[in-house]
């Protein structure tokens, strides 16, 4: 391969990334504009890197059967550096959920009455499990004033994605909603800062509601860092086992859409309510 | 959790008829740590009915009675009560199909199909079946390119192309091996399709009733008869007469994607792979034309695969594999379930994106339906977007009530089917401005097009999933 | 036996053996968690100078679980080859490090050294010794494995294929195996992660693999990563699988959370002796990870450098092809950052070796834990260059089901290429003779193009 070749390919490999980003060509082609190209903007089932495939149409159809990072091609044995790079960014990105907080003005902008477990510190949070399963003295007090019983309470916990908080305003509705159709009314919600599940335990002890329903960020993969998970127990306690919680994973916008799982989730509920138990007692 | 769904598949054929029982597994997937998700897992055939000559009370004629008895003594022996039976199809294909008495023949068979038995509608849904039995789509997914499949039978030779799994084209042709019938006692003609003495009379070879039975001549037929073949392929320039053997007039084979490989069901399959049969064994031209397939050097030119199915790839398709499942998180009144042949009101992308647009294409298009009468089940189909937000979903709700308003007043009930995974939150939104009295059905994770029709199936799985068949007429 | 020091002018006294094992481990975020790590750098030294001065016959008769109570203990304990325990029994500790680095010490002398250790023996040894001093240690100790190949030769570097999807997909799957046998992935063991644990799933992969290896004549080992008993259903069943998976911990109580017993994993061995679909002997894949059986409250109290040892000693039971130690997978609270995983690596493969299983590595990392890619690329060659048998090749480094990052496709190669290594023998040929490599090892221009299966392949089956 010479010069001409190599430039010749350099230009094809870039123009065929500018070509499927959103961005507009003329800002994203290298040598153009001020911005280079956003390596983000496709997903793992579009990126594709392949010079030369034996099968082209096969590779892309098969490609959108899993979010892996197939067809990315290589450097001699290493990876393509437009790849490496949109893995690298995904890993900043589901860093950053593990590693930054939730903006405290976005929690009382919900209206959420807001608490705190007994970390205080991110990583404390991290390293004290135990500790992120308890609530701290303060947040005690203030959940037995305004956390009225109810038949259903609902919290909320960064958990270890601050990032997943997106999908909480999709997600509420759909379970309230729900919920409205099997006449059930929930009370206010509860946010806890430094939040890992068994925190609902202590809620559920605290309060004592029928049914407790908790959703926590999970702890992200690679550019999932938006990834919620909803844990439900039925009259949780401290010393129940795991079992005793029901858990609906996934949710996110690349996932179970977060809408579609709070649908799921407000019949989860009523089953619990209806049959008094949760977990794995609970069939589908 | 598991369920199993017993499926029938009965083929009513020009010459041949079988029937199939097949076990549907369909078992929940998800870890238990997610929303379910319930897919067929295995698919199994558990009996299959001898290969019987179609009983027929004159040339032309199906003898409803005799068919029934014999498709009676397969649920017999195979040990299937009708009510068993869960999903699956009944297909009259060829020549038979265009039969004065096909719709009583269905009449008949229809107490004994259980009451969500697909009776097929047209030569492309045919095809498509034929083509799955056969395993084309299966083999176009594992290749990664596209698959056509020939099912030629005794009256029919459907096309079907799949691309990478999915159906894109299918065609049908009037060409089988039992067009040209032979006395083999008496070295006679006995039949000749009126289309095929077309087809000689304007090649110039003699072959009428009465004429002995003369192979080479017989050769030529049958070599014209593949030539047909090749030129639906556009293999060979298309002649003057090639529009007539088209089964359905105007309705061509198209190739969307060319063929990367092609293979061949029905029972002239059979008579392609292997050479050393006798010319005259079945007293047709089945033997003849797989001779004339098998030495044609257009058709050669396309990669060949071997069928999964032959002779038995329209049953086995019909019985097995036209069964889809919903999505896992639906709605639905249960009281409405099994409901067939709903037809299909779908919408465009564009159409969806825009409330206003959207209401007024259900308005408008609901009018097609208007012969039905009012309260008549019609099924809003549309993609749906991909992870909505919640607000999205309620605009879509109460587009889609206030749309079919005047229906929903004559007691019609809402049925909406969508590609996206929304029809949890979508029917419940639904139920909120439908009021909970109010019969709908809500499912996703199908893929339908306008023209096209659906049965849905009783609750499956603990009631999780519905089953589905979507039939296609034809494609766009 | 002197269970006391000075250093520094400050005397540290300590409870008993497991004590000093526990403290004079290397900083690990599990061991403060547990409560029972040095409170200080100078502590973790005097319990390191209390541990090198105890002879190999303390550390024997110490197990950090009771014999009585304990099936891993007494597996561990009654395995020891007693006249060769008899023979090092008045070793100090300090003496049997040296003896393992010492020049003169020739591979078959380490083998048939471990023979009479226990796991607490080779744990205290791994204490004493730096990276380098793991690395070097590990390279002497050379474990062949035999299956359908053979793994763990010299000069040879296997990797494991993990296709994982978050839905078990089969589409899905297969795709992700094609484009690691594209990449010269999956000598050691084609070995999918099942979301679901049933036998219909696990039957439903291991018949995908069979039919892919048997089309296109893979020469490797496949199998499902399920529980034991599900595995074992499915084969009884009539599937075939070529290796039987299990997780494994240091204590019968750890075993117990995985729903395992040694008496179990005995009767998979036998099963796959009678229906299993690999030539063997070895037959057994076992995976194990610091910090396991703190996380079930299965530690007794010991440290998680000395469970994972005594994994190794309770796997080597059952003659295993596969042993792999998980090592930045359970997070934050057990490993805390880069330079604790690191460590944990070449300990783990250290560890392993020494006991005499076949040991690989999955170099890994979570998004929760202050390590990121490059730290496990370092790792991977730490491993290699420590005659590590296998590590994981998973898409470009990601998991998607597990959510979790470590060695990608991409790694195989590379780390051969670095290293002048092979894939295993019958696979590398096959690599030729599918020209993904040339023979002198050039990469071709189908190497990496997974879309090369998506074709019939002639004279198949």
């Amino acid at each position: 391969m010479n010069e001409d070749d190599i430039a010749r390919l350099v230009r094809e490999v870039l123009a065929d990334i500018t070509a499927r980003n959103a961005v507009p060509a003329d800002a994203a082609s290298p040598g153009e504009g001020d911005e280079a190209p956003d390596v983000t903007a496709v997903t793992t089932r579009d990126e594709f890197h392949v010079p030369h495939p034996a099968n082209r149409e096969g590779y892309l159809a098969m490609k959108q059967s899993t979010v892996a990072r197939l067809g990315v091609w290589r450097a001699g044995p290493r990876y393509n550096t437009y790849s490496m790079l949109h893995f690298r960014a995904d890993h900043a990105t589901a860093q950053d959920a593990v590693f930054t907080d939730v903006d405290p003005g976005w929690v009382t902008g919900q209206g959420f009455i807001a608490g705190q477990s007994l970390c205080h510190s991110k990583d404390e949070f991290l390293t004290r499990p135990d500790l992120g399963r308890k609530l701290n003295d303060e947040t005690r007090d203030l959940f037995r004033r305004e956390l009225t019983r109810s038949t259903v309470t609902i919290m909320v916990g960064d958990g270890l994605s601050s990032s997943a908080m997106v999908n909480v305003p999709e997600i509420l509705p759909a379970v309230k909603q729900g919920l409205q159709g099997f006449g059930i009314e929930a009370g206010p919600v509860a946010y806890v800062k430094y939040c890992r599940v068994g925190a609902m335990d202590d809620v559920g002890q605290l309060i004592g509601s029928d049914v407790v329903l908790l959703l926590i960020g999970e702890r992200p993969g690679l550019a999932t860092g938006e990834s919620m998970s909803a844990y439900m127990a039925y009259q949780p306690r401290p010393d129940r086992p795991e079992s005793w919680r029901t858990v609906v994973s996934n949710i996110y916008r690349g996932g179970t859409p977060p809408a579609e799982a709070g649908a799921h989730i407000a019949t989860l509920l009523k089953r619990m309510l209806d049959e008094k138990i949760s977990g794995v007692d609970l069939k589908l | 959790m598991k369920d199993v769904l017993t499926s029938v598949g009965i083929d009513i054929g020009t010459t041949t008829s079988q029937v199939v029982f097949s076990h549907i597994t369909i078992e929940d997937l998800s870890s238990g740590f997610t929303v379910p998700r319930v897919e067929i897992v295995d698919k199994e055939i558990v009996y299959r009915g001898d290969i019987c000559f179609t009983p027929l009370t004159s040339p032309t004629t199906i003898d409803a009675v005799a068919l029934r008895d014999l498709v009676t003594r397969a649920y017999d022996q195979a040990g299937v009560a009708p009510g068993e039976v869960k999903t699956g199809a009944v297909v009259i294909t060829g020549e038979t199909a265009r039969k004065e008495n096909a719709a009583e023949v269905l009449a008949h068979l229809s107490d004994l199909a259980g009451d969500f038995v697909v009776a097929t509608a047209g030569p492309t849904l045919e095809s498509v079946i034929a083509g799955r039995g056969a395993g084309a789509d299966a083999a176009s997914k594992r290749l990664g390119s596209t698959v056509a499949n020939y099912d030629i039978g005794g009256g029919t030779s459907n096309f079907a192309l799949f691309d990478r799994g999915a159906p894109a084209s299918a065609g049908c042709l009037d060409i089988g091996g039992r067009l040209v019938r032979i006395d083999r006692a008496r070295g006679a003609i006995t039949y000749v399709a009126p289309k095929i003495a077309r087809l000689c009379n304007d090649a110039g070879i003699r072959c009428a009733v009465g004429d002995v039975a003369d192979l080479a001549r017989l050769r030529r037929v049958a070599r014209a008869m593949c030539d047909l073949l090749e030129m639906s392929l556009g293999l060979a320039p298309k002649s003057a007469f090639y529009p007539t053997i088209l089964t359905e007039p105007g309705h061509d084979v198209m190739l969307p994607k060319p063929i990367g490989h092609l293979m061949f069901s029905g029972g002239v399959a059979d008579c392609v792979r292997d050479a050393s049969r006798e010319p005259f064994a079945y007293g047709d031209l089945g033997v003849l034309l797989g001779a004339a397939i098998r030495d044609s050097a257009g058709l050669s030119r396309i990669p060949r695969l071997d069928a999964a199915e032959t002779i038995r790839a329209t049953v086995v398709g019909a019985g097995t594999h036209i069964t889809e499942l919903s999505g896992s998180t639906i709605e639905y009144d249960a009281s409405l379930l099994p409901i067939k042949n709903v037809p299909i009101l779908k919408l465009s992308r564009d159409e969806e994106a825009d409330p206003a647009a959207m209401g007024t294409s259900i308005r408008d298009r609901l009018g097609w339906f208007a012969a039905d009468g009012p309260a008549a089940p019609v099924a809003i189909a549309f993609a749906g977007p991909a992870s909505p937000t919640f607000a999205r979903v309620q605009e879509l709700a109460r587009v889609i009530v206030e749309a079919m308003a005047p229906r929903v007043a004559e007691g019609a009930p809402v049925i909406v089917v969508t590609e996206s995974d929304l029809a949890k939150v979508l029917g419940q939104s639904l139920r909120a401005h439908l009021g909970a009295r109010h019969g709908f059905i809500c499912i996703d994770g199908i893929a339908v097009e306008g023209g096209d029709y659906v049965d849905i199936g009783a609750p499956a799985a603990a009631g999780v999933v519905l089953p589905v068949v979507v039939k296609t007429l034809a494609f766009r | 036996m002197k269970l006391k020091t000075t250093l520094l002018g400050k005397t540290y006294a300590f409870r008993d053996i497991k004590d000093v094992l526990a403290k004079a481990n290397e900083v690990k975020s599990g061991d403060q968690l547990a409560g029972i790590a040095a409170e200080t750098a100078q502590e973790r030294v005097a319990a390191k100078v209390v541990l090198a001065d105890l002879l190999v016959g303390d550390v024997r008769n110490a197990p950090v679980v009771p014999y009585e109570d304990d099936e891993v203990t007494r597996i561990i304990q009654d395995d020891v080859n007693e006249r060769i325990y008899d023979s090092i029994k008045n070793m100090t500790m300090a003496e049997l490090r040296e003896y393992i680095l010492d020049d003169a010490t020739t591979t078959n002398d380490v083998r048939r050294l471990s023979r009479g250790l226990t796991s607490e023996v080779v744990a205290g040894v791994a204490k004493l010794m730096s990276n380098l001093d793991l690395m070097l240690g590990a390279k002497k100790c050379v474990v062949q494995a035999h299956c359908n190949t053979t793994i763990g030769g010299e000069g040879v570097f296997g990797t494991r294929l993990q296709p994982n999807h978050p839905t078990d997909d089969p589409d899905g799957v297969l795709a992700e195996v094609m484009e690691g046998l594209a990449y010269g992935v999956g000598d050691a063991v084609i070995g999918l992660n099942p979301v679901e644990d049933s036998v219909a799933n696990t039957t439903r992969i291991l018949d995908l693999f069979a039919d892919f290896q048997d089309t296109w004549n893979v020469p490797t080992q496949c199998c499902v990563l399920a529980h034991v008993t599900t595995q074992m259903a499915a084969i009884e069943a009539g599937a075939r699988s070529d290796l039987i998976f299990q997780s494994i911990a240091g204590s019968q109580l750890g075993n117990e959370a995985f729903a395992v017993t040694g008496r179990v994993l005995q009767d998979a061995r036998d099963l796959m002796a009678s229906r299993g679909g690999s030539t063997g002997p070895n037959v057994m894949y076992f995976e194990t990870g610091q910090g396991s059986e703190l996380s079930s409250n299965a530690h007794h109290g010991a440290d998680q450098v000395t469970m994972e040892a005594r994994c190794y000693g309770f796997a080597k039971r059952f003659q295993p092809f596969l042993v792999n130690t998980v090592v930045g997978f359970i997070g934050p609270e057990y490993l805390y950052d880069s330079t604790q995983v690191t460590r944990a690596g070449l300990e783990d493969h250290f560890m392993g070796k020494l006991t005499g299983v076949p040991m690989g590595c999955d170099a890994c990392y979570t998004n929760h834990t202050k390590a990121d890619q490059n730290d496990i690329e370092n790792l991977a060659v730490l491993l290699v260059a420590s005659g590590c048998n296998y590590v994981m090749g998973v898409p470009h480094g990601d998991d998607i089901m597990l959510m979790y990052q470590c060695t990608g496709y991409h790694e195989a190669e590379s780390l051969r290429a670095l290293f002048g290594k092979t894939a295993i023998p019958e696979f590398e040929k096959w690599m030729v003779d599918m020209e993904l490599i040339t023979p002198e090892r050039k990469l071709t221009d189908r190497f990496g193009d997974a879309s090369i299966f998506l074709t019939e392949r002639q004279g198949a089956r």
